[in-house]
């Protein structure tokens, strides 16, 4: 992902404007809750609320510079969604984090007797409603959650909200790409050698 | 890696944390301590770091 045009673009902004708006960030959903109203930038007249990608852009900026704090391998993604998967995979392996793609077995970070027991020090969750029984397992943990959050989320137990479409396939892979390469540079490693379309979900099975 | 000070109260509501399933994380920006009860999370009460006024989440 080569962002070098891009970035003297839109000022501080990791990408451009254009960038974010032909990956369809800023489409939400027909919902909206009142947490993330801050986060909501219009409503279209067909009902379909717009997210302020002003707001995604500085928040995948936090994140990352967060992110960077924990050793990489005690992070952990999740999605159960199925555009969520391959993104997952493809962040754990370019920044050393570990992923589940898919069912999230029950017990994964409280049942130490699992073989999939895992302990990891914060939770990435690519949408806190799909993925509320990690999340919740992370709350009972006391580690904390960043999630991506469209326009119908709610924030309970999430700790650090990235609002963006988390549903579209192009949508998900775009802010995974982003997020790890923002991560990277947060360490000072300004090499990536993925592209968005290396995060893209394909038709192949998880 | 992960060094988070030790403190007690929720930097919301100033709870002490007792009940499990609070939480300790760096502010993002200014790596302060930011600390959130079980009841804050889960109501998504938000958080203002009291160093750097980052507000979550
Ligand atoms: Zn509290
Ligand atoms: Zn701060």
């Amino acid at each position: 992902m080569n962002g070098s045009e891009d970035e003297n673009s839109d000022g501080k902004m990791l990408i451009s404007n254009d960038r974010y708006l032909s990956a369809g960030i800023h489409i939400g959903t027909q919902q909206k809750t009142e947490q993330m109203l801050r986060y909501i930038y219009k409503v279209r007249s067909d009902g379909l609320y717009l997210i302020d990608i002003q707001k995604t852009d500085e928040k995948i900026r936090d994140a990352a510079k967060f992110l960077a704090r924990y050793d990489p391998s005690k992070i952990l993604l999740v999605s159960t969604r199925q555009y969520g998967q391959k993104p997952i995979v493809i962040f754990a392996k370019s920044t050393g984090a570990k992923a589940i793609p898919g069912r999230f077995v029950p017990g994964t970070l409280t049942n130490p007797d699992l073989s999939c027991y895992q302990e990891p020090d914060v939770l990435i969750a690519t949408d806190p409603y799909a993925d509320q029984n990690a999340v919740r397992e992370a709350n009972i943990i006391g580690i904390p959650v960043v999630a991506l959050c469209d326009t119908n989320n709610v924030l309970s137990n999430v700790d650090l909200a990235i609002p963006t479409n988390n549903k579209g396939k192009g949508s998900l892979a775009f802010v995974y790409c982003l997020l790890a390469r923002s991560l990277l540079a947060e360490k000072g490693i300004e090499t990536f050698d993925y592209a968005i379309s290396d995060f893209e979900a394909g038709g192949e099975l998880m | 890696m992960t060094k988070t000070k030790a403190i007690e109260n929720c930097t919301s509501c100033n709870v002490r944390l007792v009940e499990a399933g609070f939480t300790r994380f760096p502010c993002p920006t200014c790596g302060e301590t930011i600390a959130r009860c079980v009841k804050c999370r889960k109501q998504a009460i938000r958080y203002i770091c009291p160093n750097c006024g980052y507000e979550g989440p």
